[in-house]
């Protein structure tokens, strides 16, 4: 069975718990979801403590009877069992990502400028950059998009097993805040980046073409191995 | 780790293996046989760590199955190397049994 039909069965599982199990099952899930360990095993065992857990609800057991008073600790022990991905599938996984980020750029890069030169008469219709310079930024910001995903990985890692659970707009405020220090990061490489190589005129709006191929791509990689969904 | 749960673990793990050997079993109801047998001091959770580490070493194999009543569950049966694992845990706990049964009641006697 495959781990998205396996998270599909959770998802509807889930609901059979008491507000107070459910509170500290779904903190153990986003706790053990956020490793880096094989996603199939990881939901399995996910799915597992779910339905024990489920039973022991229904003889009037508690989480802590069937897991422990130390939840993060058993969590960890769990982590530690679970086998790694396979290499193969991480490195889909992380080209799906990259190719769906350049793919959102492209876009709106493309149909962005086109539009601005097409209805208001403002920047040009080719784009010209360098070489050298333009490859160096795109893995910059390549770079800078890794260390966000992480960023925000260990925040909502951090946010689990909190006794006292914080503000809700406390928690978007810092959310807020990687975000744009992110987004500004990006936006600043390109300008800073000083040119060099060989320069290259292209018409803007076959960015828009690039983008879309690059939306097929990841689209069916998707489809063929079910990354997402 | 201390003494008493080394000592515990790898029990533990030819318990578990010795149950699934008798009937594909999945979690809940390992860790029920287990209190049966009366094996209530591990705690129910605890089993899910040895469940993925038996697993990895090839052990036992879990699939996903419908179940009589109730959602689908993971069912584990032992693979050859399983029942090899539990040929020589049973061997090992035969030679441990007898001198540790005998050392430890000669020296009660005493007392």
């Amino acid at each position: 069975m495959n781990s998205k039909d396996i998270v599909k069965l959770n998802n509807e599982l889930r609901e059979k718990l008491t507000a107070t199990n459910k509170e500290i099952y779904e903190d153990m899930l986003v706790y053990i979801r956020l490793n880096n360990k094989s996603e199939q095993h990881t939901e399995e065992v996910l799915y597992e403590i779910l339905e024990h857990l489920i039973q022991a609800q229904e003889e009037g057991k508690t989480a802590q009877e069937v897991f422990g008073n130390n939840l993060k600790a058993y969590c960890d022990d769990l982590i530690k069992e679970i086998p790694n991905e396979k290499k193969s599938l991480a490195f889909l996984f992380g080209s799906y990502i990259i190719i769906y980020f350049l793919a959102i750029l492209s876009t709106f890069k493309g149909i962005g400028e086109y539009a601005i030169y097409y209805f208001f008469d403002k920047g040009s219709n080719v784009f010209s950059f360098s070489l050298g310079s333009g490859i160096i930024v795109i893995i910059t910001d390549l770079i800078i998009l890794t260390v966000f995903i992480l960023l925000v990985l260990k925040w909502i890692k951090s946010t689990t097993f909190k006794i006292k659970k914080p503000k809700k707009w406390v928690e978007f405020l810092q959310i807020w805040l990687i975000s744009t220090i992110f987004i500004g990061l990006s936006v600043l490489v390109p300008i800073i980046m000083p040119s060099f190589g060989a320069e290259i005129s292209i018409p803007v709006i076959s960015f828009a073409v690039l983008g879309v191929i690059l939306f097929l791509i990841a689209y069916i990689l998707n489809k063929k191995f079910r990354l997402t969904k | 780790m201390s003494l008493r749960s080394q000592l515990l673990k790898g029990v533990l793990e030819g318990c578990i293996l010795s149950i699934i050997d008798q009937q594909p079993t999945y979690g809940y109801e390992l860790s029920v046989r287990l209190q049966e047998f009366g094996l209530s001091d591990v705690s129910e959770g605890s089993i899910y760590p040895i469940l993925l580490r038996l697993q990895k070493e090839n052990l036992i194999v879990g699939t996903m199955k419908k179940s009589e009543l109730g959602p689908k569950r993971k069912y584990y049966h032992l693979t050859d190397a399983g029942i090899e694992a539990l040929t020589e845990f049973k061997l090992q706990w035969e030679n441990i049994k007898i001198p540790v049964d005998h050392i430890i009641k000669q020296r009660g006697g005493y007392v």
